[in-house]
């Protein structure tokens, strides 16, 4: 059979995720770049990386699926699906006995319902950014530490401090009292992941907590946030290898169910044009 | 001299310029009254020649001035509503009617008459439930309205001129039932969007002039070729008051049509005729306490009944959004709410339960009353959308 190719592309608040994959669904190419406001205007780019390390062009692409917060702004892509129904359908491909699913990224917090492979239901926290990656990342700043060094840093705790707030201003000041009150640095870390924790194991729990449960984006990669969630869900929390890649993964899966159905049917694939342009997030 | 618009092109034009109908009216030596939510009896004003006009937010205007006299934990759309009196924006009304919608609505109407001042103001304590008690209450409350209005325009509102308000009220609820029949089609022949402006451009008007409006729509409708696209899902809107377009354009930018409402800048106060008895004030005070079904009343089956069942309840309470959903064929709801709508927020888990046990999928969403942040539900109602579909 001929080779034919599809790419996802995730535009998140924080980070831009590609992933090529060919007809029999191998992973030829991905790529995590943060967004950022320059970024944004060149998804272009990160897509032409994308390419290049599979040794592609644009033009192989049979299908180029959007998702993410950008996802209506990527003016090379074919079809645009939410992160929603991408990440529930990327994550099945790892773990196909996920029955719940948690994403943090940086901008919010959501809560997947899952049953073979497909969404069910779902949650998100509300318009705040509190409890998700950028949340992180201020109080990391306020610590005068890389966000990537807080998971580490918290597994030291011997009794992790309580952090009441998560609105991260005021999170922040608890963090700035409870180390000036000669708080351990790591008991500090500890208790902000169990804020965080706490907070979406209450709001997934609206859509029952029932085992795989795992656990992507951003956050994941935060080994005492996992383990905070484990002790707030009271379940192992599975992580796959690369926990950005599920929503890009599952644009470029659907990209392919769509494709194939249409050439199943004998029908033309409706796509895009192929040149590859920037991103018009502002415009 | 350009003709006058007619049709959805007028219904467009008092959508965004409400008022200029009133108060040309008002020039015209007639009597303008504000009224808020839609329980104050609109027939007893009509009957005395007065134009009712509804009062509205806006949620593209800032509110800057009702933080003084409302804290912000209160309904926005009702801050809102103060905020837009505060600036002056309803200083051509005569007088307002309120009632007890609910705590904060009616907490409104004595901030209102101590601040914005509007000469004339009644408020109708109408009750919350429906015992056969609470029927006399409201009987004996609309005799009161009565002699406020007449004392109030020195006119006496007989049998007669009430008989034949409620008539041509009734023959709007007629019209309203005839516009939202031609949504039963796929696709639709009208859109959500412009369902929102006609029924706000006949709040704003007097009744026979919005009868005349929604003949127009209606006939204009009928035959036109530019209506909504097919799209693939159809959809049911309960909840709190719309009175802008952008959150039915929100949704309606994605693959689906709004195809029914339950809302009150919608069908919810169209939906039953007033009955017509030898006392208009039995009719009159039965529809507005009984008929609408809005969750400022709280229906249970049986009052006396002590063994209460939640599912036979959730029936009684919520069969007619069943009816709603089969007849104009949807394929989920969705459910929304201005963020602090206590009573709105207290029927959501009693809907989303009635519809799960119907096998209807539905999805809540909590707005903030600002056209801005409706963004961020894009997601979620095309994450349902694809789910649905």
């Amino acid at each position: 059979m001929v080779r034919i190719y599809f790419a996802g592309i995730d535009l998140g608040s924080t980070m831009t995720k590609i992933v090529i994959i060919d007809n029999d669904e191998q992973i030829l190419a991905y790529l995590v770049h943060h967004t950022g406001a320059e970024h944004r205007h060149l998804a272009n780019r990160v897509m032409e990386e994308g390419l290049e390390k599979a040794s592609l062009s644009i033009d192989d692409i049979s299908f180029v699926m959007a998702t993410g917060y950008g996802r209506i702004n990527v003016p090379f892509s074919d079809h645009q699906v939410t992160e929603l129904s991408c990440h529930a359908r990327g994550i099945a491909s790892f773990f196909p006995n996920v029955h719940l699913a948690i994403d943090i990224g940086g901008q919010d917090a959501k809560g997947l319902k899952i049953r073979e492979g497909k969404l069910l239901d779902f949650v998100m926290s509300d318009k705040c950014a509190a409890g998700t990656g950028r949340f992180l990342e201020v109080i990391a700043a306020t610590l005068g530490l890389e966000v990537e060094d807080l998971g580490d840093i918290s597994l030291r705790s011997t009794q992790k401090a309580s952090v009441s707030s998560i609105c991260t201003v005021f999170a922040q000041q608890e963090v700035v009292n409870h180390l000036s009150g000669g708080i351990p640095l790591e008991d500090v870390v500890a208790g902000l992941h169990d804020a965080i924790a706490g907070r979406t194991a209450r709001m997934v729990r609206r859509l029952k907590v029932e085992p795989d449960v795992v656990f992507t984006g951003g956050v994941a990669k935060n080994i005492g946030v996992v383990r905070a969630l484990e002790e707030n869900l009271g379940c192992p929390v599975l992580v796959p290898e690369e926990p950005l890649l599920s929503g890009a993964l599952g644009a470029a899966l659907l990209g392919k169910e769509l494709t194939l159905k249409a050439l199943a049917a004998g029908e033309t694939i409706q796509t895009g044009k192929r040149r590859l342009d920037k991103a018009t997030f502002f415009e | 001299m350009a003709e006058p618009s007619k049709g959805l092109l007028r219904a467009q034009e008092i959508y965004q310029d409400r008022s200029h109908r009133a108060i040309e009216l008002r020039e015209q030596g007639k009597k303008i009254m504000g009224y808020l939510c839609i329980y104050p009896v609109l027939e007893m004003m009509t009957a005395l020649d007065i134009v009712p006009y509804r009062i509205l937010g806006d949620m593209r205007e800032p509110i800057t001035r009702a933080d003084s006299y409302m804290p912000a934990v209160n309904c926005p759309f009702l801050r809102s509503c103060l905020d837009l009196g505060l600036k002056g924006k309803y200083s051509f009304l005569d007088g307002i009617v309120t009632t007890h919608i609910c705590d904060v609505g009616s907490s409104l109407s004595g901030i209102w008459n101590y601040t914005v001042r509007t000469p004339f103001s009644h408020h109708i304590d109408t009750p919350h439930t429906l015992h056969e008690t609470s029927l006399q209450q409201e009987k004996g409350l609309l005799q009161d309205y009565r002699k406020a209005l007449e004392n109030f325009t020195g006119q006496k509102m007989t049998t007669e001129k009430l008989k034949e308000a409620i008539r041509v009220h009734n023959e709007q609820r007629v019209l309203v039932r005839g516009l939202y029949e031609l949504k039963k089609q796929d696709p639709p022949l009208i859109s959500g969007v412009e369902t929102i402006q006609v029924i706000k451009a006949i709040q704003s008007l007097p009744v026979d002039e919005g009868n005349e409006l929604i003949r127009e729509v209606i006939s204009e409708v009928k035959e036109r070729s530019d209506g909504p696209p097919h799209k693939s899902a159809r959809l049911l809107v309960w909840g709190s008051i719309l009175d802008d377009t952008a959150f039915m354009e929100m949704i309606e930018g994605l693959d689906a049509n709004v195809v029914m409402d339950d809302t009150c800048v919608g069908s919810r106060a169209y939906f039953d005729d007033v009955e017509l008895t030898d006392d208009p004030l039995d009719g009159l005070s039965r529809h507005y306490l009984m008929d609408i079904k809005c969750p400022r009343t709280f229906r249970t089956r049986d009052y006396n009944d002590v063994r209460k069942d939640y599912m036979t309840d959730l029936g009684v309470r919520f069969s007619y959004l069943r009816d709603y959903a089969r007849d104009w064929k949807a394929d989920g709801v969705i459910l929304e709410s201005v963020r602090y709508c206590d009573t709105h927020g207290y029927d959501v888990p009693s809907v989303r339960d009635y519809l799960d046990s119907i096998g209807i999928p539905s999805i809540y969403l909590e707005h903030d009353y600002t056209e801005g942040a409706l963004a961020p539900f894009r997601t979620r109602v095309q994450g349902f959308l694809e789910i649905i579909g």
